[in-house]
């Protein structure tokens, strides 16, 4: 099983857990298997049309997952993934 | 409301001077209770950004997932972000908004030829269309 690491605010959807281990083939099948299990994190993660709001980034393992297949990126056992949001701005 | 203790207080503003007059950024770690985010720390963070400082930052992700690891190891969460305005006032702009996060607090320090002026907390919506200020003692 994948290991996702929660993001500290959003442990509170997890019951306080730092770490869920989900079973997928992809990224995107862990993701949704990780808001299967935890329905609150949904909406932190997914907008109305299901797709990955765009603050939140992926990290498989260190890799941005824009860089490698997106969601459909493939995930391995050994695999860490990591929710990084995005974050910028200026006057 | 967030709260933030004064070693945290003073390492932000200490942060936010000596970037000026490029713009800070860093973290905000404590803990929550009773709808009261009190911070105990702040990290002080790279400007990931590639180009002109004075008006803009970015975060970088590498740094971002160490100080949620620092944050795991103290029993913290990462309650919030903070950044720098030189030369300007303290509010959240569109470009601000357009770039967070509705997980965190955002703090925002008005740094007035290199002193600081004053600050405001936001707490932006999930669209990134919206942003109430939010009571700030520190």
């Amino acid at each position: 099983m994948a290991k996702i690491l929660i993001p500290t605010p959003l442990r509170q959807f997890t019951a306080g857990k730092d770490t869920v281990e989900v079973s997928g083939a992809t990224v995107g099948d862990c993701l949704e298997a990780l808001t299967a299990q935890h329905a609150d994190l949904r909406k932190n993660l997914y907008n109305d049309e299901g797709k990955l709001r765009s603050f939140v980034n992926v990290y498989l393992n260190d890799e941005d997952i824009r860089y490698l297949g997106k969601t459909g990126t493939a995930a391995k056992d050994s695999d860490t993934i990591s929710i990084v949001p995005s974050i910028a701005g200026g006057r | 409301m967030i709260r933030i203790e004064k070693q945290a207080w003073d390492t932000m503003v200490a942060h936010a001077r000596e970037c000026y007059p490029r713009e800070c950024c860093g973290a905000m770690l404590g803990v929550e209770e009773n709808g009261v985010r009190l911070v105990k720390a702040a990290r002080p963070m790279r400007n990931a950004f590639e180009g002109a400082q004075e008006d803009t930052y970015q975060l970088d992700p590498a740094e971002q997932l160490a100080v949620e690891k620092e944050a795991r190891a103290q029993s913290f969460s990462v309650l919030g972000i903070f950044h720098s305005h030189p030369d300007c006032d303290a509010y959240f702009s569109k470009r601000d908004l357009q770039n967070s996060c509705p997980w965190y607090s955002f703090v925002v320090l008005s740094i007035q030829k290199g002193e600081f002026h004053h600050a405001n907390s936001f707490l932006p919506n999930f669209e990134q269309t919206e942003a109430k200020q939010e009571p700030l003692e520190y």
